[in-house]
């Protein structure tokens, strides 16, 4: 076994390695191929590849030297507008010396820019377009300014297909000498989704237990990853106690980070499994998603996530009177 | 060991008396002058606010000239008699055994009419003919009672150090205690004070005492204590209110910004309104009101503020109608703002080490932090040999390592790195 985190280890290093987004890569080949490289903006879920392609991309326009011509900034790191004009604008305005007449600047999770930011990258783009070109990488590209997005080539990526998540964790398992289980393999695909950082995370975290990969192992790693027990909280608050309820919550976004999203999706999926009455499953799943969508109204996610709970402990309530 | 440290920390000589210098030397002056002969007033009367050091100067006077000193305050009772009965000591000036008096009575402010009656007459006809130097202290010396009294007394006056001095004086004693304390957050506690060093002091003690470091976040705290009397009277307006009116009314009185007091409400309502449809209803105003709080940061527009207002006071104060009045029931910190105060140095090591991620994962340090250390954690608890490889891969240090585990596995994983 070796000591690096496996998600970095077998991250591809050229297009070509890349299993899936097909499409894609092929478009990004020919960019290679004529030596010629629009802006772009890369959008997508988080672990579907998109800084990787983007890296890959640089690596085989450049050659080994590649990371003389292109520079990778974290935009939720730096995501002033200071950066735009410093940092950026410094790398963006000198001419590359070489083959390929630009450079490549990455900027990762742009969806965190400013607005303002944002606007002076927008000028920055069109002024270097001669000696840099960009690629955005962001999660929902609706966060992007309409004038980047329209100077931008869009590219959409999708979580991976169940076929080649397994195939790329298998590979990487016979790699490491571990013994991955079938139901293991099924366990980490449901719990992440195609979300390949986070499958290879789960995996590696499984392996450290020195066992083969089982279901139960797969579930352990999470549970001890985002211990956001829902099912208890549910309960409680079904039982009546919003303050307990709420304490759990609490602990869920503050100590563990849990976003409210992740949450409310899996109190969703628990209402249709606990044991109440059917027409409440239906009336709750209105509730649920009417705080769903307040999640992105609002501005704080516990407040809401806390109306629903009071929702669960008056539905609890309500069901008692009713039998 | 838990002395008060007014007392600890008091002035062992004049020249450690923050402030009032030229009160001080006015004092030293006719002390001094005692000694060729009996001055024209035989008595100095000390007067000015609380806690800025006026017994602190007699006390350490007395120290400086190796006085007697013999006091008398508001807990001892001055009728006439009492009093009186002072007058044997004041008449001769020194001890014993050659030692000189100094003769003071504090907290003059507290002689009440009835009860200590004839207390500020007699006092006057023993600095008629006292031998010995006497101070009077008091907080107001214009007081009517003292009219008479003033005429026989040079008056001088204390005033409120400046918040600089304040400032190096707690300084100081943090030295002495062993504290590294932020200037900040020393500051912060001299300017609340208001020139009152004593109270300033005294909540020094209370947030330092025990500790090795006090930070600003440490003492910011003291502000919303003070804050409390208010916020509750503002709480019990809104959440019990008939009408809408009334709820609203409440903002105004509120000496917190909104959305703190957003805050105290939703901390507190579930423990006022239990009846189970009060509080979804009650919840349900506070989600709308966070909306327009959203609202009001998307648009950047602030009339959506007046609709925040309504739905978190009267919105609330409209949501009581099955909960069934019981008795007093106290309103809570938000815990919210606690945890995230004290959360904050808990973040901000988790992002030192989400830097270090980020120097090998293409990821921020804020996501690497949140997504990328639970599986790392979970890896650290399990596999020592794994963990040591990759906390060498990541360039981690001891103390990450201590935070991301507990106890012996950190150790035999830092151990098991020196071997590799």
């Amino acid at each position: 076994m070796s000591f690096e985190m496996w998600a970095e280890k077998y991250r591809p290093k050229t297009l070509d390695e890349i299993v899936n987004q097909k499409e894609i890569v092929e478009r990004l080949k020919s960019f290679v191929e004529s030596r010629n490289v629009p802006h772009c903006i890369f959008a997508g879920p988080p672990g579907t590849g998109k800084t990787t392609a983007a890296l890959c991309l640089a690596r085989d326009l450049y050659g080994k030297a590649y990371r003389e011509h292109m520079m990778e900034l974290n935009a939720s790191d730096e995501r002033g507008i200071d950066v735009v004009r410093e940092t950026v604008k410094t790398f963006a305005r000198v001419r590359s010396i070489g083959e390929v007449p630009f450079k490549i600047m990455i900027l990762d999770e742009a969806d965190n820019m400013t607005s303002d930011a944002q606007q002076a990258l927008r000028r920055t783009m069109e002024r270097y377009t001669e000696t840099c070109r960009f690629i955005l990488i962001a999660n929902y590209s609706g966060k992007i300014i309409e004038p980047i997005q329209s100077r931008c080539a869009p590219f959409r990526f999708t979580y991976l297909p169940k076929t080649e998540h397994d195939e790329f964790l298998r590979r990487i398992a016979k790699s490491e000498g571990i013994t991955l289980l079938d139901e293991g393999l099924e366990a980490i695909f449901e719990v992440c989704g195609g979300d390949m950082r986070r499958a290879i995370n789960t995996l590696q975290a499984a392996a450290s237990f020195g066992k083969p990969i089982t279901a139960e192992i797969v579930y352990s790693v999470v549970g001890r990853a985002h211990p956001a027990d829902v099912q208890k909280m549910v309960l409680t608050a079904l039982n009546g106690n919003f303050i307990q309820a709420r304490e759990k919550l609490r602990e869920m976004i503050q100590k563990y980070g849990v976003a409210g999203t992740d949450i409310i999706r899996q109190i969703h999926t628990e209402i249709f499994r606990i044991n109440i009455p059917e027409p409440w499953k239906i009336k709750l799943a209105d509730t649920i998603g009417e705080i769903d969508f307040r999640l992105v109204q609002g501005s704080n996610e516990e407040v809401q996530l806390s109306a629903l709970l009071a929702r669960l402990v008056e539905a609890g309530y309500q069901m008692k009177q009713q039998t | 060991m838990h002395m008060a440290w007014t007392r600890k920390h008091k002035p062992q000589t004049l020249k450690e008396v923050i402030g009032n210098k030229e009160a001080i030397r006015k004092l030293v002056e006719w002390v001094k002058a005692w000694d060729k002969t009996v001055p024209k007033k035989r008595a100095i009367f000390l007067y000015g606010p609380p806690g800025i050091g006026k017994t602190a100067t007699v006390e350490a006077l007395a120290k400086d000239f190796d006085m007697e000193l013999v006091e008398k305050n508001a807990s001892d009772y001055r009728t006439e008699e009492a009093v009186k009965r002072f007058a044997g000591i004041a008449s001769q000036y020194s001890t014993l055994f050659g030692k000189k008096r100094l003769i003071l009575f504090d907290e003059l402010d507290g002689i009440t009419g009835t009860q200590d009656r004839g207390g500020v007459k007699a006092l006057t006809e023993i600095i008629k003919i006292t031998r010995c130097p006497l101070v009077l202290i008091a907080n107001n010396a214009y007081d009517p009672r003292f009219t008479n009294l003033r005429n026989y007394c040079l008056l001088v006056q204390f005033k409120k150090p400046p918040a600089g001095e304040v400032v190096k004086l707690l300084k100081r004693i943090c030295l002495r205690e062993g504290i590294d304390a932020e200037e900040e957050a020393l500051k912060f506690i001299a300017q609340r004070s208001r020139g009152d060093v004593r109270s300033a002091i005294n909540d020094l003690q209370a947030l330092a005492q025990g500790k090795t470091r006090l930070t600003y976040e440490d003492v910011s705290w003291l502000a919303y204590r003070d804050r409390q009397e208010n916020i509750f009277t503002v709480l019990k307006m809104i959440v019990y209110a008939r009408s809408c009116m009334s709820a609203k009314q409440a903002v105004d009185m509120a000496d917190v910004d909104p959305d703190m007091l957003f805050e105290w409400i939703y901390e507190n309502v579930p423990r006022h309104l239990t009846h189970p449809e009060d509080l979804a209803r009650a919840m349900d105003a506070l989600s709308l009101a966070d909306i327009y709080r959203g609202r009001i940061r998307s648009t950047r527009n602030w009339k959506f503020t007046r609709y925040f207002l309504d739905f978190m006071t009267a919105g609330v104060a409209m949501a009581r109608q099955k909960t069934k009045p019981s008795g007093w029931i106290p309103f809570n910190f938000p815990k919210r703002i606690q945890a995230l105060s004290r959360s904050k140095a808990q973040r901000k090591f988790e992002l030192e080490i989400g830097r270090k991620i980020k120097r090998k994962f293409h990821i921020s340090a804020y996501r690497a932090s949140k997504e990328i250390l639970p599986y790392i954690r979970v890896i650290f608890e399990n596999n020592v040999n794994m963990a040591a490889g990759i906390a060498s891969w990541l360039d981690l240090d001891a103390e990450m390592i201590k935070y991301i585990v507990s106890g012996k596995q950190a150790e035999a994983i830092i151990k098991q790195m020196e071997i590799l």
